[in-house]
């Protein structure tokens, strides 16, 4: 993959990843993490090779069709990125709102994520009355909200403190454990190494290792 | 089902979006009433005039002055000549009694009474002629001009041309005016609905990020800037029909003709703003997000 600018942010790259995997994404910042996420949810098509995604191939894939793949994809992130002025339960209902999904799936779905995330109490409150722990489980709640195949978790834990963050850590597991895929981008080496998860490991946009069952570092 | 929820969504957005930035909204909403009180104007003016053209071509007469001592026998003889013309309706001979009777009538009109001091004031006769197409004032008139038995030809060509090159200049300097105002209202518009982007774009992000499809992202925005459109439209309505009937005389006033405009063409304005409200709207936003959603994703 290769930007505009001449830089090339990921090379070589072969991975396959079978649905309800469990796998950690590695590197330093700048190994091409980012970039490695963006061809999944196709915000960049590869300029050379090939991506496929549940069952879709991505460098074929017509601009109508973008949709319809990011539904099948969840994705949360470092910042969580909820609407400020809408309360949990519109965060999440947000998601279903604006693919045009019946007031009645709506009403349905809301709760149960809440549910699943433990955040039904909270269902009324701003993000900014939510600590980080919340806020990203509202962030998840959203992403799973169309009942993703994969869920893309990019530095999830990444502004929060260790106890937060291994809670956030169990939910993303429970979440596996119920059938969807998971791929987390992590700097977290506690997590990684306590885990021994399949780790792929990415430095200047190569990847330099694929382990399964793995820890942070390579281990010799 | 889902396409009720589209439209639902959309609207319910426009709406929240229009008073977010309620300033520029409001803004932009002005300029459209601008642009559509001109061209109300225009159109009125126009379609006055025009009404006023239609009195002179309804008039458009020759007149013939005829030389003094024609015999009743040599007057019927030129009547049915003319009469012959192609392009004239009627031809009516006005004796030199009847041409006396008009001019004192005329004067009573206006409260006088004709004096002559005593002093006999011969008239001419004359052949009032009344055609069916205008265009045939120039052919009687030469005809007329070099024969023997007429005096003197007068027509109402120059008055029609006057007012027809009247009506043009205020169309042309009005269409161009209205053009640019346009312009003005495009780009009001455009930058609206820009702001407006700019201001949703963490949630624009969301909802590509969530498998939103091109038109749940455009059509609120496109429907924001139907929105200025259609306000300013209705306001600009309310101000033509308050202002309708005092503008009535004061045009026939100032034009000195029969301009007034029948109530039917209210309607048929209304509907053209309404049509030129939501269709600046429209082109205005849709440009905007054209521009700027297709390059973000």
């Amino acid at each position: 993959m290769t930007y505009p600018n001449g830089k090339v942010a990921l090379a070589d790259v072969n991975v396959s990843i079978q649905g309800g995997d469990f796998v950690f994404l590695v590197g330093p910042s700048g190994a091409g993490k980012s970039t490695f996420i963006r061809l999944l949810i196709r915000e960049q098509v590869p300029t050379a090779g090939n991506v496929r995604v549940a069952g879709h191939d991505l460098h074929r894939m017509r601009r109508g069709q973008v949709p319809g793949l990011r539904r099948r994809i969840g994705i949360v992130f470092q910042d969580f990125r909820l609407l400020p002025n809408k309360t949990v339960w519109e965060n999440v209902a947000f998601a279903l709102d604006v693919t045009g999904s019946p007031r009645a799936i709506v009403r349905q779905r809301v709760p149960q994520l809440l549910n699943l995330v433990g955040l039904h109490d909270h269902a009324h409150h701003l993000p900014t009355q939510l600590s980080g722990g919340e806020q990203q489980r509202t962030a998840i709640a959203r992403a799973l909200v169309h009942d993703p195949a994969i869920l893309i978790a990019d530095e999830p834990t990444g502004n929060l403190d260790p106890v937060t963050s291994w809670e956030i850590i169990q939910l993303l597991i429970q979440i596996n454990e119920l059938g969807t895929t998971v791929l987390m981008a992590t700097h977290n080496q506690e997590i990684v190494n306590a885990m021994r998860r399949r780790v792929l490991a990415l430095e200047g946009g190569q990847l330099v290792r694929d382990e399964a069952a793995a820890a942070y570092e390579r281990e010799y | 089902m889902p396409f009720v929820r589209f439209i639902g969504f959309s609207i319910i957005r426009a709406w929240q979006g229009f008073w977010r930035n309620a300033m520029m909204s409001l803004a932009a909403t002005a300029t459209v009433i601008l642009m559509l009180v001109l061209l109300s104007a225009l159109l009125i003016v126009i379609t006055g005039l025009n009404s006023g053209l239609e009195f002179i071509e309804s008039k458009v007469a020759v007149t013939a002055q005829l030389e003094d001592g024609l015999t009743d026998a040599a007057v019927a003889t030129l009547t049915r000549e003319v009469e012959a013309v192609p392009g004239v309706a009627s031809v009516e001979y006005v004796s030199p009694a009847a041409a006396m009777r008009r001019l004192e009538e005329s004067y009573r009109e206006t409260g006088q009474e004709l004096d002559t001091g005593g002093a006999t004031i011969r008239l001419f006769a004359s052949l009032e002629i009344s055609l069916d197409d205008p265009d045939a004032s120039g052919t009687v008139s030469a005809e007329l001009t070099d024969d023997p038995r007429v005096e003197r030809v007068l027509t109402k060509q120059a008055e029609y041309d006057t007012l027809l090159g009247i009506i043009n200049v205020i169309r042309t300097v009005g269409l161009v005016g209205i053009g640019l105002v346009g312009l003005t209202v495009l780009f009001m518009i455009i930058n609206t609905i820009r702001i407006a982007v700019y201001s949703r774009a963490n949630e624009i992000e969301i909802m590509r990020l969530v498998g939103a499809s091109d038109s749940f992202i455009r059509w609120p925005f496109i429907l924001e800037g139907i929105l200025c459109g259609l306000v300013g439209a209705l306001v600009t309505i309310v101000l033509v029909a308050v202002v309708w009937d005092p503008i009535q005389p004061a045009m026939v006033t100032i034009f000195q003709m029969p301009t007034a405009v029948s109530a039917r063409f209210l309607t048929t304005l209304s509907v053209l703003l309404l049509a030129v409200g939501l269709g600046v709207g429209a082109l205005g936003s849709w440009i905007s997000v054209r521009s700027y959603l297709s390059a973000a994703r």
